[in-house]
């Protein structure tokens, strides 16, 4: 049986532009060559633009993003106000490695921009938390040697929230093209300081 | 911390013994050096805070050098607090040492410890599976090799502040260049007596990446989109909200609970 | 210790007071007078270093403790007691915040944890409450209270009344005091131990808004003052202050973000320029 990472497929990739990020999804779900289904979004709101998404075994998708909803709402709860970007990431990165010697399978990519600050924030981690910041782009998933390349050619930076969502667009599409496990269509998130726009991009169904 | 959870372990065991491989860790390839020089020590590379003036070096499975470290950290600010003193790096090498061994090498974390306390200077590397070293010039990592090559063939006993930087930054570098695994660029710590340690992010930057030549820019418009919702910033909000209630002294029943004399 | 019974020692009185938090209380007001308080840019608090016995070494006693870099902590009431909460508000501001959100706690998360352990003993089995009472002073990173009020009055969206599980970090200065029942106030200004009443009506005079930490801290020596029952010297009474990041006191350069402890404690000297000031 191949890796646990790559069972269900799918692919995630967020991006940094000018007082904007944004996080993209494809919307594939498998058991390995079968597609099950074309409508499983992998991201999750967890506070005002503050997205993470969640690739590797649907199984630990489901439950990872049920365990932070818990996490990010006790928080909310206690502290009244809402998580940062980055005090999610390192909330992200210890839970993650609580379970170091029995990890969830999955590579989670955060982005946001903090609301105290205004700063757009994106980071990646491994299936133990650790954590990788980026100025740049996150890419994760069964297409993310495909990302790395879209990525790399097409990503600039400054690009404002329109051609982010261009840009962003154009390497998912391109890379989940050449990766049988992931595509099917895609979500893209485009995060700016007082607006979210969540846009279902058509995608290749084959 | 202290406690790991294995509530996954057991899946991820039975998972295993049906042929599924074990998720991959990021494994940093990377060059640590250390070197002491006449009152203080230099420090490479993936930098990891200690106390003020103890500073770790991290190789290995990235999130257990992260971890480890920031859990010793912790431990040693509390014990510094309550003593009341400075931490030593003998005191921290020696909590790293014990907690790896505890884990018997299972905590892949490869670190250079140094640091400058009451009693001196102090310069320690630490494996994963428990085992210290004390030196005057010491390497770890995938580029250790590359790395130590240049300690043994230029390191000298009275080394100054400039010529110990100097030479930190070459072995580094003999690292970056003739180990596949090794990263970028070069960063490093000079930790004193009686000064505020210095840390120098990016020292050498000798893999600097070139201008792009030419822009790939999408015309708007190109992406074909089927839906959008746009969520403004009240909707962002929308969680729970509590408001309060006006004067009503019947609602706010629930405050006088509380029973203060 | 499943083969001992261990009950609690605080039971209701058929009145329904806890007399044993009661008699707790009475031990906090036997205490020496600790005083604190909140500035616009910053919080004070202040305590007599009272020594029994002219043979005791002073820079040995310290009653104002850092807990965080930017949180300290003052008591009345029993020293044995003031020092365990002490290493326990330390220990709970790393196992339950730092090591899970890489930063340190807000100070009313802080003050929360204490007030629970504080709590605890009054509930749980073979133990007696603790005997003091603190003050607890921090300062957090956030909007500053003026900033969100021009937010609020410039801002295009309608004002509506803060949502409790809205908003972002509150930041700025903040005191609390946390009692031996384990409830925990905010104040601007207040005072425990001996000479609290009094303390507390001078403050009440003294006190006005829109205060700076340099007029707070000349404020707490003049409070100390009215109730000390020694000499007033560098050695006799103690300073804390939460103020602008020490960045000189963080012991390392280069780092981005990072910025030295705002609490820190003044110096028999610093304490003796303010008093030839008064």
């Amino acid at each position: 049986m191949g890796s646990p990472f790559d069972i269900n497929g799918g692919a995630c990739v967020a991006m940094v532009g000018k007082d904007c990020v944004a996080i993209a999804c494809d919307l594939r779900l498998g058991m390995q060559a079968l597609t099950i289904s074309n409508n499983f979004p992998k991201i999750f709101n967890f506070a005002p633009s503050t997205y993470l998404g969640l690739t590797g075994l649907a199984t630990d998708v489901n439950t990872v993003s049920d365990l932070f909803r818990y996490k990010v709402n006790m928080y909310r709860l206690r502290e009244e106000r809402h998580i940062s970007p980055q005090t999610l990431a390192n909330l992200v990165s210890s839970s993650l490695y609580e379970k170091r010697f029995g990890p969830f399978f999955v590579s989670p990519v955060l982005a946001g921009i903090n609301q105290t600050t205004g700063k757009p924030f994106i980071c990646g981690f491994d299936s133990i938390g650790c954590i990788d910041f980026a100025k740049d782009f996150i890419v994760s998933g069964t297409a993310s040697d495909q990302l790395f390349g879209t990525c790399e050619g097409l990503w600039e930076p400054d690009l404002g929230a329109e051609d982010l969502f261009e840009t962003i667009s154009q390497a998912l599409l391109s890379a989940v093209d050449r990766d049988a496990l992931s595509g099917w269509g895609a979500q893209v998130y485009i995060i700016e300081k007082d607006k979210v726009t969540q846009r279902l991009l058509k995608g290749r169904q084959d | 911390m202290p406690g790991f959870d294995f509530s996954n372990y057991n899946r991820n065991a039975a998972l295993h013994a049906r042929g599924v491989p074990l998720p991959k860790a990021t494994s940093t390839g990377t060059t640590i050096v250390g070197c002491i020089y006449d009152n203080g020590v230099v420090n490479c590379e993936k930098l990891h805070y200690i106390a003020p003036k103890i500073w770790c070096a991290g190789a290995g499975t990235a999130a257990d050098t992260e971890f480890t470290t920031a859990l010793i950290s912790s431990n040693v600010e509390l014990h510094s607090l309550s003593t009341g003193r400075d931490p030593r790096v003998i005191t921290c090498m020696t909590m790293l040492k014990q907690h790896l061994f505890r884990y018997q090498g299972h905590i892949g974390a490869y670190l250079v410890v140094a640091g400058v306390d009451p009693t001196g200077v102090g310069l320690y590397t630490v494996h994963a599976h428990g085992s210290t070293d004390k030196l005057p010039y010491v390497t770890m990592g995938s580029g250790s090799l590359a790395a130590m090559s240049v300690f043994e063939s230029m390191w000298q006993p009275d080394l100054n502040k400039e010529g110990a930087i100097a030479l930190c930054a070459e072995a580094i570098k003999a690292g970056i260049f003739n180990d596949l695994g090794s990263g970028s660029n070069v960063d490093v710590c000079v930790i004193e007596k009686d000064k505020p340690t210095q840390l120098l992010r990016n020292y050498e930057k000798p893999n600097e990446r070139g201008q792009k030549e030419r822009n790939y820019r999408f015309p708007r418009g190109t992406t074909a989109w089927l839906n959008q919702k746009v969520i403004s910033k009240e909707d962002m909000k929308k969680y729970v909200t509590i408001e309060t209630l006006s004067g009503d002294d019947n609602l706010a029943a629930g405050e006088k609970m509380e029973v203060d004399v | 210790m499943a083969d001992r019974y261990s009950f609690s020692l605080t039971t209701f009185s058929p009145s329904g007071k806890l007399v044993q938090i009661e008699y707790a209380l009475n031990a906090v007001n036997q205490g020496v007078t600790a005083l604190g308080i909140k500035a616009t840019n910053g919080i004070v608090l202040a305590t007599e270093k009272k020594s029994s016995s002219p043979l005791i070494d002073p820079p040995s006693l310290s009653k104002i403790s850092l807990i965080t870099p930017d949180i300290g902590m003052v008591y009345a009431g029993m020293g044995p007691d003031y020092r365990v909460l002490v290493d326990k508000a330390r220990k709970v501001s790393h196992t339950g915040y730092k090591r899970i959100y890489n930063e340190y706690p807000p100070t009313r998360i802080l003050v929360q944890d204490v007030a629970r352990v504080v709590q605890e003993a009054t509930q749980s089995g073979g133990v007696r409450p603790y005997g003091v009472s603190l003050l607890v002073a921090g300062w957090d990173e956030g909007v500053e209270p003026e900033a969100a009020d021009m937010k609020k009055d410039g801002g295009d969206s309608p004002a509506k009344p803060a949502g409790k599980t809205g908003g972002i970090l509150k930041g700025g200065p903040s005191l609390y005091q946390v009692d031996p029942s384990g409830s925990y106030y905010p104040w601007k200004a207040t005072a425990i131990g001996k000479h609290a009443t009094s303390a507390k009506t001078f403050l009440e005079k003294r006190y006005t808004e829109g205060l700076e930490l340099e007029d707070a801290i000349h404020i707490a020596l003049l409070t100390l003052k009215e109730t000390i029952e020694g000499e007033m010297n560098g050695d006799t009474i103690e300073i804390g202050i939460v103020g602008p990041p020490a960045d000189h006191l963080l012991g390392y350069e280069g780092v981005e973000g990072a910025q030295g402890p705002r609490f820190r404690k003044l110096t028999k000297e610093q304490i003796e320029d303010y008093l030839t000031n008064l």
